[in-house]
């Protein structure tokens, strides 16, 4: 039994993953910019999160909180990463770096550097039973608000015009400047979408993990590795590579517990040395 | 004579020579050490960055892994008495793993190498802060000794310093004699023209590995002095987020376009980070929003911005190989 809920457990934590890993791996793939900040707009849906849910509520706080971290992510957009596009992928990661690193040191200074906890919301804080697996509720509610996530944004790349015009993007720049369609706007729209998804993704596991400074590193590179898994802008290839690394952080405790940590960077040097685009990655403007 | 005194490296070595007689800064000797060290690190990096245009970000990794390196095998192998072993040691194993994941991306370009690079450095700090029996997991290994070389006590703090001044003399005229060779020419075309550097017959992929292999052994080789400077090595150091120090440091004196750059980067970042950490706790404030701000307004650094009036390109422009009509000046 201990096995199937650490499975589950991976699965849930892989749909996380997966929902933070796209925003990156979007924001990569139309502006090729490694966007180390991705990692604080997930910090931040958690704190403002903690500052809101005890005045508006749950539910509200839960669409509120995520709209802020998307204008955070319009802000940084426009007043960071824009100004290193096109320059060297260095350029893009130093300088998103260092305001993650200011901004963490900003929500040390206001919030202090404990851990703070957020109890799950009273809707979904027992346990399902199936058969003799008891198996919390709030990850099932994880799991599904993640999956809608997804399914969205898979459903917006695929099926309207304009995810046509993301996914021709990340294929050719410039031609999808010539043709007409404003890249710079196109960029912003992605990023704001990203830190969309990455701030929601902040509040739903902050019950799980407690709120702190430091999460938002602790689940940048994890997404890092997702991406690079998966493929650079594949929406699929981004689920299965966010459900590998989690079945396999979840899983590996029970093989070596100690060295779980690399596992999925052992994981990825497998996938990328065999097929060096990732999974489903498709060539790109990084290339 | 007139050549050998425009050098500015010869300034360079005098300045640092009368260092610890300097007034006021002079009694910070390991500061003169670490920034020493420093330099090596970051001149050998550049090599990388400025010269071949290599997006690393695992050189923090090749210096933590040189000062376990030197820490292991003076506290296991040479049985805590050896001074020139364990730098060696450093300098292999950093060479080492560079040479090991320089052949494994060899053929990556842009962001695929510095993402990879990254990736490596990750899987490095798990190993250094979990592998309690041989690197000390979290708390790392301390009582590394500097003991006597040619019997000379290094275990005093200037006769340490000169011996980095030493070490650091010999890396920098080495690596200038590298960056001014024909191979670092080379590496100079792979950078501004991978495609047509390939047609004419360069092996581009062996270049980026020969140069990020000796690159790695510069890094070895500082984190190897850095251990025997704090007489400790710990996972902190290993940390993706300190990889992004020795670049910063780089970008920030303008290693892009000037082979001094580093040295003058690292000068200023070192400093600055070792005044400001010691007036305000939240320094890491400050420290990021520097990255930010130079990095929007002064992306080719301090050397770029003198070097503006003599109407030189930047080096590190656009992914696509633009065609650079203006020769870059060397030293």
């Amino acid at each position: 039994m201990l096995e199937l809920s650490l499975f589950l457990n991976g699965i849930v934590l892989g749909l996380i993953y997966a929902a933070v890993a796209l925003g990156f791996s979007l924001v990569l793939g139309v502006s090729g910019v490694i966007n180390f900040s991705h990692g604080i707009t997930f910090t931040f849906g958690a704190y403002f999160f903690l500052t809101m849910f005890k005045t508006v509520g749950y539910i509200p706080a839960m669409i509120l909180s995520p709209l802020c971290v998307a204008l955070v992510g319009f802000i940084v957009e426009r007043l960071i990463i824009r100004r290193v596009y096109g320059q060297d992928p260095l350029f893009g990661l130093l300088i998103t770096l260092g305001f993650t690193i200011a901004m963490e040191e900003l929500i040390r200074m206001i919030y202090g550097p404990a851990t703070q906890n957020i109890n799950a919301p009273s809707f979904a804080n027992g346990v399902v039973i199936f058969g003799d697996l008891l198996y919390s509720q709030y990850r099932l509610f994880i799991a599904a608000v993640a999956t809608l996530m997804i399914a969205f944004a898979w459903i917006f790349t695929e099926k309207t015009r304009f995810g046509a015009v993301v996914k021709a993007g990340m294929f050719d720049n410039e031609m999808v400047s010539a043709l007409g369609h404003n890249l710079y706007r196109l960029r912003v729209v992605i990023m704001v979408v990203g830190s969309f998804m990455a701030g929601l993704s902040g509040i739903l596991s902050a019950p799980i993990w407690g709120v702190k400074p430091g999460m938002g590193a602790a689940i940048l590179m994890p997404s890092f590795v997702v991406v690079l898994i998966g493929g650079l802008g594949s929406i699929p290839g981004t689920l299965i590579g966010g459900l590998l690394v989690g079945v396999t952080l979840s899983m590996g405790t029970l093989v070596a517990p100690r060295f779980v940590d690399i596992m999925p960077y052992l994981l990825m040097g497998v996938v990328v040395y065999f097929r060096p685009r990732g999974l489903m990655g498709q060539h790109n403007i990084v290339e | 004579m007139n050549k050998i005194l425009k050098d500015p490296l010869l300034w360079i070595f005098l300045i640092f020579s009368a260092y610890p007689f300097m007034p006021y800064i002079g009694s910070f000797i390991s500061l003169g050490s670490e920034l020493l060290l420093w330099f090596v690190f970051a001149l050998g990096f550049n090599l990388c960055l400025g010269q071949t245009g290599l997006p690393s970000f695992g050189h923090g990794a090749f210096f933590g892994m040189g000062s376990y390196a030197a820490a292991i095998s003076f506290l296991r192998l040479f049985n805590h008495d050896a001074f020139v072993m364990p730098i060696l040691a450093g300098i292999v194993l950093g060479a080492a793993a560079a040479a090991l994941l320089g052949w494994l991306i060899r053929e990556k370009k842009g962001v695929y190498f510095a993402m990879l690079t990254v990736a490596f450095t990750q899987v490095c700090f798990g190993i250094a802060f979990r592998w309690d029996e041989v690197t000390g997991g979290e708390a790392g290994l301390s009582g590394v000794l500097r003991g006597a070389f040619f019997g000379l006590p290094m275990n005093n703090p200037i006769v340490f310093y000169y011996f980095c001044f030493l070490v650091f003399i010999v890396c920098a005229v080495i690596i200038r004699k590298i960056s001014r060779s024909c191979f670092g020419l080379s590496l100079q075309s792979v950078r501004q023209n991978p495609l047509r550097s390939q047609y004419l017959g360069y092996n581009i992929g062996l270049y980026k590995f020969s140069v990020y292999t000796i690159s790695g052994g510069f890094a070895g080789l500082a984190g190897a002095l850095y251990c025997l400077l704090t007489q400790s090595a710990y996972a902190d150091v290993l940390d993706w987020s300190k990889s992004g120090d020795v670049v910063m440091a780089t970008l920030l004196g303008g290693g892009t376009v000037s082979f001094y750059g580093p040295i003058l980067g690292s000068l200023i970042f070192v400093i600055c980070k070792n005044l400001i950490s010691s007036m305000w706790v939240h320094w890491a404030l400050l420290y990021g929003l520097s990255f930010v701000i130079i990095l929007s307004f002064f992306p080719t650094g301090l050397m770029g911005i003198v070097k503006k009036k003599r109407n030189l390109e930047p080096r590190l422009r656009g992914n696509a190989p633009a065609q650079e009509q203006t020769r870059r000046e060397e030293p």
